[in-house]
């Protein structure tokens, strides 16, 4: 086995400059594939992780011996949610809340270092009044959901109205006092919603990633085919020309690999930026962890020689492999009829499909629509070639019947864009669903018995503070009274000295605007739509990367088809002509029918129908698709010149 | 010579960095001349061939198509020279393997501008005269060595060119078919009235052109007549 890992390399040194060149276009694609991959794993550990950072002010209530008491509600400050956690000890022993060094004496204030630096900012009467007791501290990172996360846990004793108050509870995000035997909580339904729509996000990048790194590795099986036909010929056995280029794309996957983990560090600074779920992220959240980054380096480099092994099947299978080209056979049916068939299960799924058999529905449909690629491609290839009136259409026609696997790999990744493009396009959620709320009248739920009083108690307070409101009593929803105090205005300066002067007139609660209430909504909207763009993003970069590494290879693998072509006087504008016609028409055709197939596969799932910026996101792929492609084609036109340049044929 | 100049070389040098593959070269090509260059291996022989042919530089000298430079053209000018003027048929995988063999041979008469029906007619033409009557359809890979040489002699020829150059042209076959395909090129140019460069090594080759040149280390050395080769050799 050393003997074939030392020839292997010997090979894979001694290929010459283009050899090298088309070693280290796999790797880059197989670095790029790697970063992405730990991308994808790394966000969902991290929405992961998040949830469970969230999950201890998420009570659940104790049923029996509970060591402590736990309120929740949310302030607001800034036009930003403030998460308000109150928390007493039922006995000395209770354990403290996590990121805090111990529990909270009653009158004990701890603040997010996010808060904190707030707090300091702006002037007291905004937001600092509201938070006036001792100073207990900051909270640490692992209470946290995101580094920019305003939180207060303030310590509360057992018998303080705050902790009494049975109130009951309107606003969603308000947890009624609980007894607790421990701060382990669960993972609120928002946080799981994140996990779950990072999992979805997750498979539509990482499948066109596979079919991007299978490419990769095929493309040194076929640079390798000649070789290896020639080695075959000379007597090596099937299995020794196996593990030969097993060997050599292990080896070349693996540079690839590594290079990518360290590609990924690179570019983590950025992603931790990236807000989602109102904040950006904590480094430690863009690290998958040891484990998980062992397994992408285990297991890329293993893809990526199974890939090499399916594409090597046709020259072990005959010593003359490539080296006698003959018609292929034509692609066959069966791929359209696969499909099909995964096209039929889809309108059996719906809102109430559990995640796995989404995620397998769809990781199918993709890889369907990656089947049937290069048949469509071969029929097209049929149909140019016979309606081919220019050389470069005839050219462009043979070579995609030649060889419809090739011709399919240069647009696979972009055409798989396109269906993600058609999924997220027509679940693009349209900023019209939620209408603009109000936020010039803080509303406050009062008892109903102390209505009236508190009312007057609130006017005094506002007048104190300096506030002009207007302060009403309404019927809220059921049996409740609301307390309204109109402001006349939404400049968040006056609702935030508002907000801190009717703090604390109803123990454990806020008042709060229409508006804040609705934030929450819009924030998932916001999130749905970052997702989107990142999910579109990563896809075309891998798309086009693609594009320009197989353009560049495919260029390498007929460069002596090319100088010859060249030598006999073809101008270059045909060549060029020809391998645009053998790129974009199947990146027409395939796109918009990915696109389609992306669509009708979330049609289940769509709200509503398409709206414009939907429309807009998915013109946008449009557009940078074939700019994307056509760009990687013209990037490469200097490489074509360049194995043209060499005037004498040349076996290689 | 009484015959006129169809392509000529005057003072021909092409260097490789320190290596100098033509040394001031000279050699004039009449009409309808078929002419052999032999030489030792790595003499300067296909360089030589790919002065005249406009597919390289020379480093000084001039090369004339018919009195008028070419060597000084743009490579638009020459590659459309190459495409109109020229035919070239070399030692292997010069036909498209995607290609079937007819539309190998058509390939030139579109790229001049012919329709693709007139084109693949005119090219289907020359299968029966040269022995491959019934290969129309087949693609490269489905043809022997010595069959898609005879196709490939036919796309050289096929637009009709002033001078057809073949650089080693059966170096890949057996010698019989060797012999029958060389035998075809220098019928086959003649009788289409251009003029033939072939480089080779093959003596009997040499024999069959009106011509043979010795190119040794970078040099000329105008050879005998064909037919006395075989005997001072
Ligand atoms: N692209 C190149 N780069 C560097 N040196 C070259 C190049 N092409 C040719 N040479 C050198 O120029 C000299 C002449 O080469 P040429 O190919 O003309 O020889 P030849 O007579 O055709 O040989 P053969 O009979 O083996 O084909 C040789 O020494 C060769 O090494
Ligand atoms: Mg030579």
């Amino acid at each position: 086995m050393s003997g074939i890992f030392g020839l292997a390399w010997r090979l894979l040194r001694g290929g010459g400059r283009r050899g090298m060149l088309g070693s280290a276009l796999t790797v880059v694609a197989v670095a790029v594939s790697t970063s992405l991959l730990l991308f994808a794993v790394a966000a969902n550990l991290a929405f992961q992780g998040r949830a469970d950072r969230e999950a201890w002010r998420n009570p659940v209530a104790a049923a029996r011996d509970a060591v402590a008491i736990q309120a929740v509600h949310l302030d607001h400050v800034d036009d930003r949610p403030v998460t308000v956690v109150d928390v007493a000890a039922l006995e000395p022993g209770a354990p403290a809340p996590p990121g805090l060094a111990r529990f909270p004496a009653p009158g004990e204030v701890w603040l997010s270092p996010a808060l904190a630096d707030l707090a300091k900012r702006l002037p007291a009467n905004r937001l600092a009044d509201r938070l006036s007791g001792k100073g207990g501290g900051l909270i640490g990172d692992a209470a946290l959901v995101h580094p920019d996360e305003l939180v207060a846990v303030r310590g509360q004793a057992p018998g303080s109205p705050v902790m009494t108050a049975g109130l009951a509870v309107d606003g969603h995000d308000d947890i009624a006092p609980t007894r607790i035997s421990g701060f382990t909580g669960t993972r609120t339904d928002n946080a799981i919603g994140y996990q779950i729509l990072a999992l979805i996000a997750s498979v539509l990048m990482v499948v066109p990633l596979l079919v991007f790194g299978g490419a990769a590795a095929r493309l040194t099986v076929a640079r390798r085919d000649q070789r290896l036909a020639a080695l075959r010929l000379v007597g090596a056995t099937p299995g020794q020309v196996v593990a030969m280029t097993v060997a050599e794309a292990v080896i070349t996957a693996f540079a690839g690999a590594v290079l990518g983990a360290a590609l990924y560090l690179l570019m983590t600074p950025l992603l931790t930026r990236i807000e989602i779920g109102g904040g950006p992220w904590f480094v430690a959240d863009t690290w998958p962890g040891v484990l998980p980054v062992l397994a992408v380096l285990v297991v890329v480099p293993l893809l990526v020689g199974l890939s090499a092994v399916v594409g090597l099947r046709r020259v072990v299978v005959s010593p003359l492999g490539v080296a006698k080209r003959e018609t292929p056979p034509a692609m066959r049916f069966v791929r359209v009829v696969a499909l099909l068939a995964v096209l039929a299960v889809v309108p059996t799924l719906g809102m109430g499909a559990g995640v796995g058999v989404v995620t397998v529905v769809l990781s199918l449909a993709f890889l369907a629509v990656n089947l049937v690629g290069p048949w469509v491609v071969g029929l097209l290839g049929r149909i140019v070639a016979a309606s081919a009136r220019r050389p470069a259409g005839l050219l462009a026609g043979r070579r995609m019947i030649d060889d419809p696997r090739a011709a399919w790999r240069t647009v696979s990744g972009v055409a798989l864009t396109g269906f993600v493009a058609g999924f997220i396009g027509l679940l693009t959620p349209g900023t019209g669903l939620l209408g603009q709320a109000d936020a010039t009248n803080l509303r406050l739920a009062v008892p109903p018995a102390k209505a009236a009083a508190l009312s007057e108690q609130a006017r005094e307070r506002l007048a104190t503070a300096g506030v002009r409101a207007t302060v009403t009593v309404k019927a809220g929803g059921g049996r409740g009274k609301v307390l309204v105090a109109a402001l006349g205005t939404s400049d968040v300066a006056v609702t935030d000295r508002a907000r801190t002067a009717l703090d604390g007139l109803v123990p454990g609660r806020s008042a709060t605007t229409a508006a804040d209430d609705d934030r929450s909504g819009f924030r998932i909207l916001d999130d749905v739509r970052t997702g989107t763009v990142t999910v579109l993003a990563v896809s075309f970069l891998v798309a086009i990367a693609s594009a320009g590494i197989t353009a560049a290879s495919s260029i390498l693998d007929r460069r002596q088809t090319y100088a010859l072509l060249h030598l006999a006087g073809t101008p270059m504008k045909v060549l060029n002509a020809a391998r645009r016609t053998e790129t974009l028409l199947p990146l027409a055709v395939m796109g918009g029918g990915a696109i389609a197939i992306g669509m009708f596969c979330a049609l289940p799932f769509a709200l509503s129908t398409m709206n414009v910026s939907g429309l807009v996101t998915l013109l946008v792929c449009v557009g940078l698709g074939f700019a994307g492609v056509a760009g990687a084609g013209a990037a490469s036109a200097p490489l074509l010149r360049s194995v043209t340049a060499n005037p004498a044929p040349r076996p290689d | 010579m009484a015959m006129s100049v169809v392509l000529e070389g005057v003072g021909l040098v092409k260097r490789f960095g320190p290596t100098v593959a033509l040394g001031g070269v000279g050699l004039a090509l009449g009409r309808g001349e078929a002419l052999a260059i032999m030489g030792p291996s790595g003499s300067g022989k296909s360089t030589l061939l790919h002065c005249l042919a406009g597919i390289m530089k020379p480093d000084a000298g001039e090369v004339r198509l018919l009195g008028e430079r070419i060597d000084t053209l743009g490579e638009r000018r020459r590659s459309e020279l190459r495409r109109t003027r020229f035919g070239f048929v070399f030692q292997f995988g010069q036909l498209l393997p995607e290609l079937p063999a007819e539309e190998n041979v058509a390939l030139p008469l579109m790229l001049g501008g012919l329709s693709r029906g007139d084109a693949v007619r005119r090219a289907r033409e020359w299968f029966g005269p040269l022995g491959l009557g019934g290969m129309e359809g087949r693609r490269p890979g489905e043809l022997s060595g010595g069959q898609a040489q005879r196709v490939a002699i036919a796309r050289a020829l096929v637009t009709g060119p002033a001078v057809i150059f073949a650089d080693e042209p059966t170096g890949a076959l057996d010698q019989g078919t060797g012999h029958d395909t060389m035998n075809l090129l220098v019928e086959a140019t003649k009788h289409n009235g251009a003029s033939l460069v072939v480089v080779t090594h093959d003596l009997q080759v040499a024999r069959w052109c009106d011509r043979v040149v010795e190119v040794r280390d970078g040099q000329v050395i105008p050879g005998a007549a064909p037919e006395m080769i075989g005997a001072t050799g």
